[in-house]
């Protein structure tokens, strides 16, 4: 019974973990602000058709009893409804996002996030009065010195 | 019975009409907010006193408990639900902006927040958790800078992630037992929740509200808000919404994760919590993101606590957390006026003795010195880690001390600043009274536990009990199933 259950599923099973690690992937990968909120979405939808399939079964009628008649498959209406929410949350949430971003663009004028972090560290620091601690990502002092290194070398030599 | 909804609806009713009220009469929009959170308050704590040592469950709907939304109500669920109703009420936001929206918010904030404390089904546990997440997108985003919206965005950002992880690991229990229960998973999650299955779920679920509860892998979040968000705002999610995150964990570890995998996994993520907290706050250069950083080593310790099985585990981090919700957003509260650079701090305590004084004290507790409450706090962590026995146990041990002497570290220099000769050209501004009177009651909270170490700690005990009573539970919300479903 298991096994006729997963074999029949296979493909939305791997659509809803597809779904999901896509999802995760833009997330993690891309520094586009627009990109990692679709990856959001994605890895919210993927959630969302695994919620579903978790009591899945084909040809299930909706769970109404009319005129005294009992289906025979009666679809779960817990996770329709937890999905359901979700979804509404999700949008909720999406629509928050995406005005954030409106306002994170006016202020920095970038979507890219590496820079949107940089410019929060900037105004962290400049706020409390202190240095911005040397970063990895900001290269812009360290192009200078190697020219000097190199004369210096070159004269010692 | 229906007093525990009302510690729910009420606030979120008053959240919904104070923007109607406010049209009638702006006074009464202002005063209504905390009144309402007065009063709930009052209902928390007349319940708590009808409790005693008997839990008691709620349906609501007309259905009964599989079906029906069930809360459930012990010491436990209602000491968080209390702390965050009064926490709000201590801690309301003074917006310089929108005062209006603000109130609601926190009126929202509170609400949800006793929702997800007393739920006792996961359906209820993620909306309100979901709830509670926008609604401090809304309470960080509400002072209005640039940095504000950017650290909300980011932190969106990774909460999105956590909420999905945590509806798939809905889903796979779901999947797995057919029930979202609280009661009946932890009927059933022994026979089909002890397997890879359950524990996928566990780390799903770990995963997606430890990005509240300031997990490590999931907290960049953490500085960046603390630093951007006005301090009474990263006072609530230091202080007391990172606790309620940390409360589902506790219920779901207790009544459905059985595994010893689950705990290896806190122990792990615990001890990389605390090393990685306490040495970013050791090299913090500014108080907010210095306290941001403490505040993720002092919840990695909270974890570790959760790692050790049984009463004593839950027992341990109850207390740390408890320690830990009277502190944190005592010391934001001070760095309301001393937020910014260390360096700055030269000589404040000559223009505001006082705060000066409390921050040596919370210091003095934060590091675990022995008479006060947070030495107790940590020991009842270590002690019961030494007797395990494990190699993995000791280490949590040894990072707990060295996180000690890091802690002990970043907050002198603190105080030696403070109490600095020489004065800044800048003179500090003194504390608000509002924040300082809080702060004082909050610091008084600790010294008055130092003489009432031993009642208190027999109260927490025995709500740690109650919280492990697994049987308790399932017979409070559904005595008849629990005799179905027994052959």
């Amino acid at each position: 019974m298991s096994m006729e259950f997963l074999d029949g599923n296979t493909i939305l099973y791997s659509a809803a973990f597809g779904l999901m690690l896509i999802g995760i992937g833009g997330i993690v990968i891309s520094n586009h602000l627009m990109r990692i909120i679709f990856g959001i979405a994605l890895l919210e939808a993927g959630a969302n058709l695994l919620l579903l399939l978790s009591t899945y079964h084909e040809g299930a009628s909706a769970p109404i009893i009319v005129d005294g008649i009992i289906p025979a498959m009666m679809a779960d209406p817990v996770p329709q409804a937890l999905v359901l929410t979700a979804i509404v949350i999700g949008v909720g949430i999406l629509a928050l996002a995406l005005s954030l971003a409106i306002r994170v663009q006016r202020a920095y004028g970038t979507l890219d996030m590496r820079e949107v972090r940089l410019r929060l560290e900037q105004e962290i620091c400049d706020e409390a009065g202190i240095e911005m601690p040397s970063s990895s990502e900001k290269p812009a002092e360290v192009i200078k010195t190697p020219v000097n290194s190199v004369v210096q070398q070159e004269s010692g030599s | 019975m229906n007093l525990l909804v009302l510690m729910i609806a009420l606030p979120l009713l008053a959240a919904f009409l104070l923007s109607i009220i406010d049209r009638a009469s702006s006074f009464a929009a202002r005063v209504i907010g905390p009144l309402v959170l007065l009063a709930t308050a009052a209902i928390g704590l007349s319940v708590w006193s009808q409790l005693g040592d008997a839990p008691q469950a709620v349906q609501w709907g007309g259905f009964q408990a599989p079906l029906g939304i069930t809360l459930y109500a012990d010491q436990f669920g209602l000491l968080f639900a209390l702390a965050m109703t009064i926490g709000t009420l201590l801690l309301w936001p003074r917006s310089t902006g929108n005062q209006l929206r603000s109130s609601s918010l926190a009126l929202l904030l509170a609400g949800t927040g006793s929702g997800l404390a007393l739920s006792g089904d996961l359906f209820n546990i993620y909306v309100f958790y979901e709830l509670m997440t926008v609604v401090s997108y809304g309470l960080i985003a509400s002072r209005g800078t640039s940095g504000s919206f950017a650290s909300t965005l980011r932190y969106l950002v990774i909460s999105g992630f956590g909420a999905a992880l945590a509806l798939a690991g809905i889903a796979l229990v779901y999947q797995a037992t057919g029930t979202l229960n609280l009661a009946q998973l932890a009927q059933v999650a022994p026979e089909k929740l002890n397997n890879l299955q359950g524990f996928a779920a566990f780390v799903l679920m770990l995963v997606g509200f430890g990005v509240k509860a300031e997990l490590f892998p999931v907290n960049m979040w953490v500085p960046e808000v603390y630093a951007t968000a006005s301090s009474r705002v990263s006072a609530l999610l230091a202080g007391v919404v990172s606790k309620l995150a940390l409360l589902i964990i506790m219920r779901l570890l207790i009544l459905v994760f059985h595994q010893p995998e689950a705990l290896t996994v806190l122990l792990v993520l615990g001890i990389l919590g605390v090393a990685t907290g306490e040495l970013a706050a050791w090299r913090a250069r500014d108080l907010n993101r210095m306290l941001a950083f403490s505040s993720i080593g002092q919840l990695g310790v909270m974890f570790i606590a959760l790692s050790i099985p049984g009463n004593a585990g839950i027992f341990a981090a109850l207390a740390v957390a408890v320690h830990h919700l009277f502190l944190k957003p005592a010391m934001f509260l001070l760095a309301a006026r001393w937020g910014g650079s260390i360096r700055r701090l030269c000589g404040a305590a000559k223009t505001s003795p006082v705060a000066a004084g409390l921050f040596v004290l919370l210091s003095l507790s934060l590091i675990g010195v022995p008479p006060l409450p947070g030495f107790w706090a940590k020991l009842l962590v270590i002690m019961p880690l030494l007797t395990l026995d494990q190699p993995l146990y000791y280490f949590a041990v040894f990072i707990i001390l060295a996180a000690a002497s890091l802690e002990a570290n970043y907050l002198f220099r603190v105080v030696m600043k403070l109490y600095d000769k020489q004065p800044t050209a800048v003179p500090h501004k003194a504390h608000a009274t509002a924040d300082l009177a809080t702060a004082v009651f909050l610091g008084g909270g600790l010294i008055a536990a130092v003489f009432m170490l031993v009642p208190l700690a027999d109260r927490l005990d025995s709500i740690a009990a109650q919280a492990t009573d697994v049987s308790t539970y399932i017979q409070t919300v559904a005595p008849q199933s629990l005799e179905g479903d027994v052959q």
